[in-house]
């Protein structure tokens, strides 16, 4: 008994020196939370965030750290799993909310999941920059009062994209969808096939249980449809890569492109030369001068496809560190929120100057209008179309 | 709508299905059939067997016929550590298999992610000519894949049927105990079942991944698969396996492409529950006593 | 005397008073201090925790009613599903109010149990175990399917709770709290009753029993059912807390949760599952900090205490006062 009060007393007074020392350092340590799925079906998004975060963190500490008004921070990244369910959403926000204090918080990612956080994280007045294609994200009782959305949903890509293929090919006139009976799947199509419609197409729908990998029964289906078009839509991009092998073997020899998240990678590697041809919408164009400096950067670190959510949570993450230096504060969070709403014109690096957007479709300006990108896959390397700004509504 | 073209491929379609199914079930019910252990980490082990052919044959370039089985001895061969420290406490003890088997499910796919990252990869296909008999198409690599099944099925029959091994296998599967007492090794026998069975599920696995994409989270569907053949053909049958497994993927390719993909996972879970309630030992199981 | 919530009989001499003082005294500490933290060191993240142990125990326990027939299944949580359901759509679509809402969260799981459970209880427990987790995602598809009742798989959002004051994390705690413990209550009142000797001498040995005229079936039916109303009602609950129900919260992962949770605690004592339950919420945001490598490690952890204790961390519980008590001669 009198060894192990001894050995109690040594570890006591070491955890208090250590604690001194801490204490000393001297840069305060500014909490930036982050919510998104570390497992199950989100993971490769929630890697994302974290990697994207932590790559926009890092590039702040290097430089010196955040300063704000007269004071130098050091961010830093706390991590919480959200399991991709919105139970786990919520315990993750109120875990940053109320065990870490942290008043910002980027993601999550997926509808279902933002909205138990925001339902939690807009009351306990925290800053939230998520995604999440469900209008309500913006579009909800309490007006989206410390929330914005940090990249395109189909609402703002889809109009644009269908306006430009109705344009460039007329005579595309039917268009299939299938996708995933999962809560982006079922939120999605409907809205795309309301922009198919107004842009004329005949549209043919069907649903899929998540988790299935043999499509041929599915697209043999579709063909005795007959469409000019099939859309991948909300597809998570390995699924996409073996629609589009699959539907290749069965036979299809239609367009084939994608109006949904970015997937151009698992694509081309998984369909392989069946991928010709395919165009899809991309968030962000990595061969750009901009987009090789950030891949450079981040294979620094870790290796493999990048997912092209990782540069737009860099984006958001520098933006949220510029609005809380423009606010000059760390704790007063209506200021740092009127901050991010007036950054219109702030550049990044990766997106160029920033457009808050979104009154007409919402009823608030937290919507942020990035730039993207309509790819192909021609003579097996990924090629830029075009360039849209989707228009500010 | 009932076309011949669209008829021949919807049994090309489920041709190729059922051999997947066949082959990720086969393990599974070695397992149960044998041990009484119902493997919930069944898809963990698919999936390291579809890194391990990636390895072998996506990055080391090894022929084709000679990195498929390899690659699965491999993936055996390594589990039996695990069988050691892990699967050899659960043998006769179904409950504590299933939840210690998900634990070690849990461990074994999140190491994957750690290693290896979650995104999609794939392995390049052994060939990729689509051959086209009068309208319908068939793609090359599948029917590799249903020939492999074929061999792998085949050899595994004849194991069980005409060496003395598969003999006491049977024999300890329908009743340990007199096996034991009859002077068997039992502990030794538990070794090798697990050895053949971990085999076909990281081949299947390896011809999964292959067919369709590799991702750490590759086996959730395969674990299914298993559980809904082995529930038709039986918990435990060899051939119950191999008839479930045609059954169910020729179901499936008809009703979905007919039907839809929802009629189709309505109708293959309310036929299994049917058959459970009313004929619980599956088509090809044997009936035994209702309360076990 | 033989302790009725415990499975297995430890032997057939008394217990010593002092050890009966000891108990008593022992639960009612447990009980003070569960009514009382709240008030002491409470963050609306540590009774967000409390709220969903208490609810999760409710599914716990309502499982372990279950398995005490001597069956698992693995489709609890889609009956939970179902009680959410009905209470959401009580709230939003049917008018109905507090109590009636919950009433129907405990009345539609309780029916379904009550139709298919006589086709179902006849099976041997591993087909048993199959066919549950069949029906459990028969269930789940139709409830994203279904979307013009259920909201397909986005789920029904903007429940508005009928009880007033609920707002405050505080007093929703203790609102769960009294559900809580009403639900347990009934469930150790099941135990101990007549129908508990009943069902415990059916799980032994259901052919000698049946011939002393236990109508094996019906009863377990009935246990079923109960189990099913009780668990739907901890789905209302969480309807409650969350104002939202999502069809993701009701899969087999959750359903193989209340299983972890009786099977990890100690499938054979009722208490198994109290600690199974705390076990499952408490540790995996214990193992946060580790965000990358969390998952592996409640598994090895799984892995670990079903290999070391077979019987549950009861069983370890058990071993360890048998140790405490030495070897004085007493019987284990």
């Amino acid at each position: 008994m009198r060894r192990f009060s001894r050995m109690a007393g040594a570890v006591a007074l070491g955890i208090a020196l250590f604690g001194a020392a801490s204490v000393v350092r001297a840069q305060e340590v500014l909490k930036i939370g982050a919510i998104g799925s570390l497992s199950g079906g989100g993971t490769a998004w929630g890697l994302a965030t974290q990697r994207g975060a932590q790559m926009a963190i890092d590039e702040v500490n290097a430089a010196g750290g955040l300063k704000v008004g007269d004071k130098t921070y050091k961010p830093t990244l706390v991590m919480v799993d959200d399991q991709y369910t919105a139970t786990g959403g919520r315990t993750a926000a109120q875990r940053l909310m109320t065990l870490e204090k942290a008043k910002f918080i980027l993601g999550p990612v997926g509808a279902p999941v933002v909205l138990a956080t925001i339902s939690v994280t807009n009351p306990g007045r925290t800053i939230v920059l998520s995604d999440g294609y469900s209008d309500a994200v913006l579009k909800n009782a309490a007006h989206a009062a410390y929330n914005f959305r940090i990249m395109d949903s189909e609402t703002e890509f889809a109009r644009a994209m269908i306006q430009w293929l109705h344009r460039t090919q007329p005579q595309l006139k039917s268009v299939a969808l299938i996708s995933p009976n999962d809560a982006t799947g079922q939120s999605v199509v409907p809205v795309l096939k309301r922009l198919y419609e107004e842009n004329g197409f005949k549209v043919y729908t069907e649903m899929f249980d998540r988790g299935m990998q043999e499509f041929t029964p599915l697209l043999t289906r579709m063909m005795e449809q007959k469409p000019d078009l099939f859309d991948l839509n909300a597809n998570s991009p390995g699924d996409a890569g073996l629609l589009v092998k699959q539907a290749r073997q069965v036979g299809f020899k239609g367009v084939i492109w994608k109006v949904g998240g970015p997937a151009m990678p698992e694509i081309q590697s998984i369909a392989g030369d069946l991928a010709e041809g395919v165009m899809a919408y991309d968030q962000f164009d990595f061969s750009t001068p901009a987009g090789q400096k950030f891949a450079a950067e981040y294979h620094k670190r870790w290796s493999g496809t990048i997912n092209a959510e990782t540069p737009i949570w860099y984006n958001a993450t520098k933006l949220l560190l510029e609005a809380i230096r423009r606010a000059g504060t760390t704790t007063d969070v209506d200021k740092v929120r009127d901050a991010v709403a007036h950054l219109d014109g702030y550049d990044a690096g990766v997106f160029g100057p920033l457009v808050w957007g979104g009154m007409a479709d919402y009823g608030v300006d937290h919507q942020l209008e990035l730039p993207f990108v309509i790819s192909q896959i021609k003579g097996g390397k990924i090629v830029t179309l075009v360039k849209i700004q989707p228009e500010k509504r | 709508m009932f076309s011949a073209t669209l008829l021949g491929q919807v049994l090309v379609n489920g041709l190729s299905l059922s051999a997947i199914y066949v082959l990720v079930a086969l393990g599974f019910t070695l397992l149960f059939g044998i041990m009484r252990v119902v493997n919930f980490s069944h898809g963990a082990f698919a999936m390291l067997g579809g890194y391990a052919l990636f390895l072998l044959y996506g990055k080391w370039h090894l022929p084709y016929l000679l990195a498929v089985p390899l690659a699965a001895l491999g993936v055996a061969a390594l589990a039996m550590v695990l069988e050691y420290l892990v699967f050899r406490w659960f043998y006769q003890k179904m409950m504590q298999s299933m939840i210690g088997l998900l634990g070690l499910n849990m461990a074994l796919v999140y190491s994957a992610v750690l290693l290896w990252d979650v995104y999609e990869r794939s392995i390049p296909p052994a060939i990729t000519t689509l051959i086209s008999v009068g309208g319908v198409l068939l793609p090359a690599d599948r029917l590799t894949v249903v020939a492999i099944a074929i061999v792998a099925l085949g050899a595994f029959w004849l194991f069980m049927t005409r060496t003395r091994f598969g003999l006491a296998m049977r024999a300890a599967s329908q009743d340990v105990e007199t096996a034991e007492a009859q002077g068997m090794d039992t502990a030794a026998l538990y070794r090798m079942a697990f050895f053949i069975a971990i085999f076909l599920t990281a081949l299947a696995g390896g011809l999964y991944a292959q067919t369709y994409s590799l991702s750490p989270f590759m086996g959730d569907r395969p674990l299914i698969v298993a559980f809904v053949v082995v529930i038709l053909g039986g918990m435990g049958s060899i051939p119950g396996a191999a008839l479930g497994g045609v059954l169910l993927g020729f179901s499936e390719s008809f009703v979905s492409t007919f039907y839809g993909s929802a009629v189709s996972s309505f109708a293959s879970f309310g036929i299994v529950i049917l058959l459970l309630i009313f004929r619980p030992w599956g088509l090809l199981g044997t009936k035994e006593a209702m309360r076990a | 005397m033989t302790n009725p919530l415990v499975l297995k009989s430890p032997g057939t001499h008394a217990q010593p008073r002092g050890n009966r003082v000891g108990a008593v005294l022992a639960g009612l500490g447990a009980a003070l201090a569960v009514l009382v933290w709240p008030l002491v060191w409470s963050n609306d993240f540590t009774l967000t925790l409390g709220i969903l142990i208490a609810i999760n125990l409710i599914g716990a326990v309502s499982l372990h009613l279950i398995v005490r027939t001597g069956h698992v299944s693995l489709g609890h949580a889609a009956f939970m599903g179902l009680g959410a359901y009905a209470t959401a759509l009580s709230l939003t679509r049917w008018h109905l109010v507090f109590p009636f809402d919950l009433l129907a969260g405990a009345a539609v799981p309780a029916l379904v149990a009550l139709l298919i459970g006589p086709l179902l209880l006849r099976l041997a427990g591993k087909y048993f175990v199959l066919v549950t987790f069949m029906v459990g995602e028969v269930i789940r598809l139709t409830f994203i399917q279904w979307s013009s009742l259920t909201g397909g798989a986005n789920g029904l959002f903007g429940v508005i709770v009928p009880v007033p004051g609920l707002d405050s994390l505080l007093h929703f705690y203790y609102f769960a709290l009294a559900f809580c413990v009403l639900c347990v209550g009934i469930v150790v009142r099941i135990l101990t009753s007549e129908l508990g000797r009943a069902i415990d001498s059916i799980r032994e040995a259901q052919r000698v029993s049946e011939c002393s005229g236990v109508p094996a079936i019906r009863m377990k039916v009935v246990m079923f059912s109960i189990a099913g109303a009780l668990v739907g009602v901890a789905g209302g609950l969480q309807v409650y807390l969350l104002k939202y129900v999502d069809p993701s919260a009701f899969t087999i992962v959750q359903s193989l949760n209340f299983l972890i949770m009786n099977v990890i605690g100690g499938m054979d004592h009722l208490a198994g599952a109290v600690i199974g339950t705390v076990f499952m919420v408490v540790l995996p945001q214990a193992l946060e900090q580790y965000v990358n490598v969390q998952q592996i490690l409640f598994g090895l952890i799984l892995v670990a205490v079903m290999i070391g204790m077979p019987g549950g961390l009861m069983d370890a519980v058990k071993r360890l006062r048998s140790l405490s008590r030495g070897r004085s001669g007493e019987e284990r």
